[in-house]
């Protein structure tokens, strides 16, 4: 197995959502590169105690995002896309839905326009420092 | 492919199975939850012929129940039916010499898996033990079609897993599986669809990924007091705390979510649900989701 996955049925959100986004944080981090074979849908169905369907349907649904791309009989591969890459395309899908969650609970909880972009700024400041101290601002 | 088209069986005033309709396709797996006596054990009782259905009809792979059909089915009961003095080895002969399909080599392998003592009569088996001798009989053939009723009864946690595994790996080669459990978190894992039982009736079926996908709580406060939420779709319950309040959506919670913020709710989130939720929900005395 090239990268560990793990669902757990009791937690939140549905196990193929849960898998799907494991997988396309897996090609974010590059623990799955460009052009690697995932697993069949059986052997990772048997390793996570899922039914294959399921699996399945994952697969399906990254295909048709197109993160990876299934050839008959050769099983299924992450693709390599251009020049922007399907692992910055994945991280920006994985970061974004998590940015666009925190947004909605700050308005959500009444924070103003300014005060969510001010946060976000300090988050930024405080990740990207190198960034900061080229520009100042 | 199984398929049970609106079965009923009554048992002198208690109807026991009322119009029950469901369909496994090859491949699937379906978990038939429900509280004891919802009607689960009647089910597979007609599904099997061992009890004469008063209405309705079972198909496998579109024929009904034949003597050929036991060629590819396995079956295990509620109570697994053994002969107390014969032993593990002994039972495991009986399939060799009667079914045409044994499978020498994966007989091993459940035994070895379940850790069956060879020499042991029924009897003297444990509970858990008694399953695993059931299953492994059940299993000897490779059977494309598979009903079992609490598969898992008595197993330790270690063999609940080898039975995850096995029904795991029937799904993946092609077979239909249907069974029931009380251990949701199992079926949440082996089967990719349920239906759930209630005094007879299903109340609540589909593949689990579709009802999680759609069944979810928008929660919100209302700082200026609790508005009427009445004309808002897909809406199946709403619950108040304060000036907190949970609706809970069936299908489409986005509209939900956006009337929440339209009328100025504050700390709005959108909560999961899980199979076990919606099952105590399906199941529960108020019938709220029903």
């Amino acid at each position: 197995m090239p990268a560990f996955f793990t669902v757990d049925p009791h937690g939140g959100s549905p196990i193929y959502r849960q898998l799907t986004e494991q997988i396309k944080r897996a090609i974010a981090i590059g623990a799955l590169l460009p052009e690697e074979r995932l697993p069949t849908v059986k052997a990772l169905a048997h390793e996570l105690k899922l039914n294959p369907n399921t699996v399945a349907r994952v697969y399906r649904d990254l295909e048709r995002e197109g993160f990876i791309a299934t050839a008959a009989g050769r099983g299924s591969f992450v693709r390599r896309n251009g020049v922007v890459g399907e692992a910055r395309r994945a991280a920006a899908t994985v970061a974004g839905t998590q940015i666009d969650a925190a947004v909605r609970e700050a308005r959500s909880l009444g924070l103003t326009h300014g005060e969510v972009r001010e946060l976000a700024d300090g988050s930024i400041a405080r990740w990207f420092p190198e960034d900061a101290q080229e520009r100042p601002s | 492919m199984i398929t049970i088209s609106s079965l009923t069986k009554r048992y002198k005033d208690v109807l026991a199975v009322d119009d029950v309709s469901l369909e496994v396709p090859d491949g699937s797996v379906c978990g038939l939850l429900g509280r004891n006596g919802a009607g689960k054990t009647t089910t597979f009782k007609c599904l099997l012929g061992f009890a004469r259905p008063d209405a309705g009809a079972v198909r496998f792979d579109g024929a009904p129940l034949a003597p050929k059909t036991f060629e590819r089915l396995g079956y295990v009961p509620e109570r697994a039916q053994l002969y107390p003095w014969m032993t593990v080895a002994q039972h495991v002969e009986v399939v060799r010499r009667s079914q045409p399909r044994f499978d020498e080599a994966r007989t091993r392998e459940l035994l070895a898996t379940f850790r069956l003592p060879a020499k042991r009569v029924a009897k003297k088996l444990s509970k858990g033990q008694q399953t695993a001798l059931a299953l492994t009989v059940a299993l000897a053939t490779n059977p494309s079609l598979l009903v079992l009723d609490e598969p898992a009864s008595g197993l330790d946690p270690v063999l609940q897993r080898a039975v995850l595994d096995i029904l795991i790996d029937a799904a993946s080669s092609g077979a239909t599986v249907l069974m029931s459990s009380h251990q949701i978190g199992q079926i949440d894992r082996a089967a990719d669809r349920v239906a759930i039982m209630r005094d007879g009736k299903i109340v609540l079926a589909g593949e689990i990924d579709d009802l999680r996908a759609a069944a979810k709580i928008v929660e919100g406060t209302f700082e200026g007091g609790v508005p009427e939420l009445s004309g808002l779709s897909g809406v199946v319950r709403i619950e108040c705390s304060g000036t907190m309040l949970r609706a809970y959506a069936n299908g489409g919670h986005e509209p939900i979510v956006a009337r929440f913020d339209a009328l100025g709710a504050r700390g709005v989130r959108v909560l999961d649900r899980s199979l076990e939720d919606l099952f105590l929900d399906a199941v529960s005395d108020e019938g709220a989701l029903r």
